[in-house]
């Protein structure tokens, strides 16, 4: 009986410190979120936050500025995501031929560093590297005779550096993602498909793309989810702006909480934000694995 | 139909010389067996040939000409892999027609193609399933139907039947075999397993350490071994080694092995006391009442046909086969005789063979 409850208590201090941290960090934030979302709840008047239903939610559904927000967030999503996977499997397939040696492993180190910087950091790098009078691209294009650009300052421009980062930082990711999974294809089946024709298209096409699929699928799972909720390193560079050009959804979420103090309405935003992710994610996996199961 | 020729072959990984100097013509319709232990460098000869690793000296030609630097696709050859290598998402059909398909073949010549390699192979019930639905036998035969299709000059096998359990693999072996005889395409075979070099090929090349050893029809490989690494590994059970001396018994030569007298081969030339290792086949000992030599029975292993026993002469083992199941006591003192002519003698220092 003591040895029983010895046991439990074993359990108890293993599991006990990870599943705590989690429903603080994680779980409470979140319920509390539910709960606002059912609220008024402005962190102006604290005093009186009456259970108000539904209301959030309808006036989140039918409001154009949130519509516009997810749109802009979808555009970023479908020009950069299409680009890295691109990129990332050409890295991947130059990467994966014989004979690199110590160029393969330099080259894994260095597309980590993409990656392993912070995104806000990023969003700074950015504002410096495209600010219009003392930035480094500008100086650039200078040099090839292209007048200065006004990078951060145009809404079109400015959208378009936000994907220009996007892509920097996260095709490293994808070309290490598939490059693992190209691995997976075994030697032997590779060099099978060698010896029957040297169209590398129909190599990658009918051999080595069945292998990839579960790594495709992590690809597109966790970036659109990362994209869903990119928030900081568009805040530090542009702030959402000219004007609400680059406001992604996160940042309108963050705006109507923090600066319009409404928490009532940004929970019912984000908790939107979260079905839609959670739908999405359960589509790719049904959509892709019902493919490889195939 | 060709034939292939390796001359002056030497291969390198990096700074570490695996292969030096391989001189081999395997002839037009040929079945050729490269056999020896893994790490001899068989299977880079056979990759170097089917142009999935390059040649670092030397040239290899296929029907006439030179195939270094030559696309593998572009070599006319097929190769059958150990793990057969099938595309796990293709059916065994899309499998077998995924090499005339990139060719652009018309679908109904595919179609053709494909049900008569099928047929050929009893493969045609299963044409519809996926690879991890088939038994291992299954998809080495979709593998040779692969590499069949093609209408290659030169099949090329990689240790195929490796993966498979003893019955079957003596049943593929006649299967490959059987395939062969029919087709009459040059065939190079890989293989560590002497059995399927004796039983498969026309002509074995036995190689070690980058080397070959010796090249020969299964018969004279296993009748007169060039040195003692070919007559220890052709062979099983493996032949006895017995290390001693050449003696003169009144004028007649023997052989000095502890307390016995072996019988010489008649037309050896011999100088007494030259230090000799003696070999001799356990299949190749008589056990018999009227032998002159004696041994104690340490231990028998029975395996149904026949027996081998292990006999103990001054502390060392000497194996001899016998057929059927022999009434012999462990402890038991047997008389066993040597007929001469069956006897391979090696020089110690070299290792070859004298004769």
């Amino acid at each position: 009986m003591l040895r029983y409850q010895n046991r439990r208590l074993t359990i108890f201090w293993f599991l006990g410190p990870a599943v705590i941290s989690l429903l603080l960090v994680g779980i409470a934030p979140l319920v509390f979120a539910v709960y606002t979302s059912f609220h008024r709840y402005q962190l102006t008047n604290l005093r009186s936050t009456p259970f108000v239903g539904f209301k959030n939610y309808l006036f989140v559904l039918t409001d154009g500025v949130f519509w516009e927000a997810m749109g802009r967030t979808f555009t970023l999503l479908l020009m950069s995501l299409p680009i890295q996977i691109a990129l990332g499997m050409g890295i991947a397939l130059l990467l994966h031929k014989p004979g690199l040696g110590y160029l393969r492993t330099l080259t894994r180190l260095g597309l980590v560093i993409p990656m392993a910087t912070t995104y806000a950091v990023v969003g700074l790098l950015g504002q410096v590297m495209f600010n219009i009078k003392y930035g480094v691209i500008n100086q650039l294009i200078g040099f090839l005779g292209v007048s200065p650009i006004n990078w951060l300052g145009d809404s079109t421009n400015a959208f378009a550096a936000v994907v220009f980062w996007d892509i920097w930082q996260w095709t490293p990711f994808c070309a290490l993602v598939l490059l693992a999974g190209l691995t997976t294809v075994p030697g032997e089946v590779e060099e099978a498909a060698k010896l029957e024709t040297k169209n590398w298209w129909k190599v990658l096409r009918h051999v080595q793309l069945p292998f990839l699929i579960p790594g495709l699928t992590a690809l597109f799972i966790l970036r659109t989810a990362d994209t869903l909720k990119l928030f900081d390193m568009v805040f530090t560079m542009t702030r959402g702006g000219p004007g609400s050009a680059t406001e992604l959804i996160s940042l309108l979420i963050q705006r109507v909480g923090f600066r319009a103090f409404d928490q009532g309405l940004a929970s019912a935003q984000a908790i939107i934000l979260l079905i839609l992710t959670i739908v999405l994610s359960m589509l790719y996996i049904r959509f892709f694995y019902k493919e490889v199961a195939q | 139909m060709a034939t292939v020729e390796y001359e002056g072959i030497g291969k390198k990984f990096g700074v570490e010389t695996v292969m030096t100097d391989i001189n081999l013509t395997v002839g037009d319709q040929r079945f050729v067996v490269l056999l020896g232990p893994s790490g001899c460098g068989k299977t880079t000869l056979l990759r170097m040939t089917a142009g999935l690793e390059t040649i670092t000296s030397g040239e290899i030609r296929i029907g006439g000409k030179r195939m270094n630097g030559v696309h593998p696709r572009d070599r006319d050859i097929a190769m059958v892999f150990q793990n057969y290598a099938l595309y796990p998402t293709m059916k065994v059909f899309d499998n077998i027609a995924f090499t005339l398909q990139v060719k652009k073949f018309p679908r109904d010549e595919v179609e053709r193609k494909v049900r008569w390699a099928a047929d050929l192979l009893d493969l045609t019930p299963y044409l519809h399933r996926f690879p991890k639905a088939l038994s291992g036998g299954q998809r080495q035969r979709v593998a040779m139907g692969r590499a069949l299709v093609r209408d290659p000059k030169v099949f090329l096998f990689d240790e195929p039947l490796s993966n498979l359990d003893a019955k079957l693999r003596g049943q593929m072996r006649y299967e490959i075999r059987r395939i062969h005889d029919r087709l009459d395409t040059t065939t190079i075979y890989v293989t560590h397993d002497q059995v399927e070099a004796m039983t498969m090929a026309d002509e074995i090349v036995v190689m070690r350490d980058g080397r070959i050893e010796q090249i020969g029809p299964p018969d004279a490989v296993y009748d007169t071994p060039a040195n003692l690494f070919v007559a220890d590994f052709i062979g099983a059970p493996p032949m006895n080694f017995l290390d001693g001396k050449v003696e003169d018994d009144g004028g007649q030569p023997v052989f000095r092995f502890k307390s016995l007298a072996l019988p010489l081969p008649n037309d050896v030339r011999w100088d007494a006391d030259r230090p000799l290792i003696y070999g001799i086949r356990p299949v190749d000992i008589e056990v018999d009442p009227g032998g002159a030599l004696r041994g104690k029975m340490v231990m028998s292993e029975n395996t149904g046909p026949e027996t081998m026993i292990h006999l103990e002469v001054d502390d060392e083992d000497i194996r001899a086969v016998i057929a059927g199941r022999p009434h012999i006591a462990r402890g038991e003192t047997v008389a066993f005789g040597i007929n001469p002519a069956k006897v391979h003698l090696f020089d110690p220092d070299s290792g070859q063979r004298i004769t």
